[in-house]
């Protein structure tokens, strides 16, 4: 056994997604060996974004807020984040088109066709039984809350093409299908159990621009 | 289709290996038991079907002993005139990579299509006489070899089954609780229900779609491996897809809701489905002798080979593991006097029961295998 010191490293290493005890093992050892400023430049940004940056009160992308101790500075459970990100701010954007998508990650990948001039909602997830996850752990409560106040027209539903991504834009459909909306899909080209985030940007952008309404 | 050669490195209990079957006819590989026979039959049915043909888990392909973490299989072939290099990686770390003529795929998933084999193996027998789940991988092994689109709509099956399942489970701890259906659970079930009713049929109807096909090549195939075995009457075999519900599978579905709900389990749909073999007039699962289902899953290999090389116009590559080891002398004959002409590779740990016209020879000694 190792240190508990070290342990601890491990295990909370292990607990990071996609990363297995093994990996683990081998960046515990890594930052042992490295010398204290640059391991502890790791701990330092890890801080910083802990204190500047949570989720957007509107739409639940990431947003950089104040610097800690100023008003409004959110961040930790329980209370309301209170800044909004720099999408939502600019009014250049379209307020009556909103994409979904299910990770801020996905903002970025559908930024980058610059096909797309509304604004977005962050579900942060999708649903998924498997892990527990149903409508109520994902942010659909607030968008709902969010169409009629902002007068939105047309929702883009751009969760991923697989088979989760795909639950979800079907519950959606059928709980805005009351709504006086456009409900509208990104068009398939994209590969069938993919991820938006590996999809090209022409692939992605010609999707978008195919996007068809949802029926049911 | 032919293999020229194949190269395996940290495949199973290969560190590295070499093997260049005959392109044409049979390649009889010899070994004593345990010597990785299996093992090599394994590597080719891998590029063919991205799985271990004795469904073990992809990890447990890669060598153990001393801490390889991926294995690798590379094949270099023949496709009528058109040349395929094939290979495949397997990763217990981070993500598998394959590549076909040194371009690299997207998904490794995308390499099926690119070889096809027809694998005969002793546990065939349970194709006939086991439960409907090795049927039904049967059928869809077939499905994957004709159109490897279809491995999306398995996969999608499965994973909607998943899903719907852990939601069915969690409802019903709910309920059980007295706390009833939460209004989110029906609505989220009415989306899995139409995702497992949309993919399900299209699974459904294209198994019954190939069972149709399959039929009148397995009766003939039946009938050239029971000849002389059979009595009258008994060689006439037929093949029919069974789908465990009646009408639209989304209806069904919503009919079985409660009964799943208490249960916890999907109890209809094309995981509940099977193909019924029938010899004469009765089942052959329940009614056939050791031998006629020994034939009959024999004839159900034969009769998706042809139907393989038939459709994508070149014959898969043959795979005989330890086959003769169980048939009777009779049975073995008809079965090397229809194997058809393409290249086949077959491995005994002993000797041939009955002559064959052997092209090429390979020994595996202390594990190493010696052309
Ligand atoms: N991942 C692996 N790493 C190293 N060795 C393995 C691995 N998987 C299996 N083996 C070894 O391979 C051997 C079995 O090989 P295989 O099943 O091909 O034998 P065989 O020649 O077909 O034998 P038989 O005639 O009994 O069927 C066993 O000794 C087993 O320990
Ligand atoms: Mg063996
Ligand atoms: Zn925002």
């Amino acid at each position: 056994m190792y240190a508990a010191a070290v342990q601890d490293l491990i295990d909370e290493l292990g607990r990071l997604p996609g990363i297995g005890p093994k990996s683990a093992q081998r960046i515990a050892f890594h930052l042992l060996r490295l010398p204290s400023h640059d391991a502890l430049r790791l701990a330092e940004a890890i801080r910083v974004v802990k204190e500047r940056v949570s989720w957007c009160r509107r739409c639940f992308n990431i947003a950089e807020g104040p610097p800690a101790g100023e008003a409004g500075a959110a961040g930790d459970a329980g209370r309301p984040p209170a800044i909004e990100c720099d999408i939502c701010r600019d009014e250049r954007r379209d307020p009556t088109v909103v994409c979904v998508v299910e990770e801020p990650r996905d903002v970025v990948a559908v930024e980058k066709t610059r096909e797309f001039h509304g604004r977005y909602h962050v579900l942060q997830g999708a649903i998924s039984p498997i892990d527990g996850i149903g409508p109520d752990n994902l942010r659909i409560r607030e968008l709902l809350a969010r169409l009629e106040v902002e007068g939105v027209k047309e929702v883009i539903l751009c969760t991923n093409p697989n088979i989760e991504g795909d639950a979800t834009a079907l519950y959606l459909a059928s709980l805005l299908k009351p709504l006086p909306l456009k409900v509208t899909r990104i068009a398939s080209g994209l590969p069938v159990g993919g991820d938006l985030e590996y999809a090209d940007e022409l692939t992605l952008g010609r999707a978008l621009e195919g996007r068809r309404e949802l029926v049911d | 289709m032919h293999l020229e050669r194949l190269w395996l490195t940290d495949f199973r209990s290969y560190r590295h290996a070499e093997f260049a079957p005959a392109p044409q006819g049979i390649t009889v590989v010899t070994g004593a038991n345990g010597e990785g026979k299996t093992n090599l039959l394994e590597a080719i049915g891998y590029l063919a079907t991205l799985r271990s043909l004795r469904g073990n888990p992809s990890e447990s392909l890669i060598r153990t002993g001393d801490g390889a973490e991926r294995a690798v299989v590379r094949m270099e072939g023949r496709r009528e005139a058109r040349r395929i290099v094939v290979e495949a990686e397997i990763s217990a770390t981070g993500r598998s990579r394959a590549q076909v003529n040194g371009q690299a795929l997207r998904r490794v998933r995308d390499l099926l299509g690119a070889l096809q084999v027809t694998v005969f193996t002793p546990e065939d027998l349970a194709l006939v006489k086991g439960g409907p789940q090795g049927r039904r991988q049967y059928l869809d092994d077939l499905l994957v070899a004709l159109h490897p689109r279809h491995d999306a709509t398995i996969a999608e099956v499965e994973r909607v089954l998943k899903q719907r399942t852990a939601l069915l489970k969690s409802a019903g701890w709910q309920a059980a609780a007295g706390r009833g259906l939460a209004p989110d659970v029906e609505s989220t079930l009415e989306v899995w229900d139409a995702k497992l009713a949309a993919a399900g049929d299209a699974l459904a109807r294209a198994r019954a779609g190939l069972a149709e096909a399959l039929g009148l090549r397995a009766a003939d195939a039946y009938r050239r491996v029971a000849s002389g075995v059979a009595h009258r009457g008994r060689d006439v075999v037929s093949l029919h897809y069974e789908t465990s519900w009646q009408g639209s599978l989304a209806e069904a579905l919503r009919a079985a809701r409660g009964e799943d709900l208490r249960r916890g389990v999907s109890t209809v749909g094309p995981h509940r489905d099977d193909l019924r073999l029938q010899i004469g007039s009765t089942p052959a699962r329940t009614h056939a002798s050791q031998g006629e289902q020994r034939s009959l899953a024999l004839a159900l290999r034969l009769a998706g080979h042809h139907l393989v090389a038939e459709r994508i116009g070149s014959e898969p590559v043959l795979l005989l593991d330890d086959i003769f080891s169980e048939l009777d002398a009779s049975r073995a004959e008809a079965l090397l006097a229809c194997l058809p002409s393409g290249q086949a590779i077959i491995t005994t740990a002993g000797h041939l029961p009955v002559e064959a016209v052997v092209a090429a020879w390979a020994r595996i000694e202390d594990g190493k295998l010696l052309a």
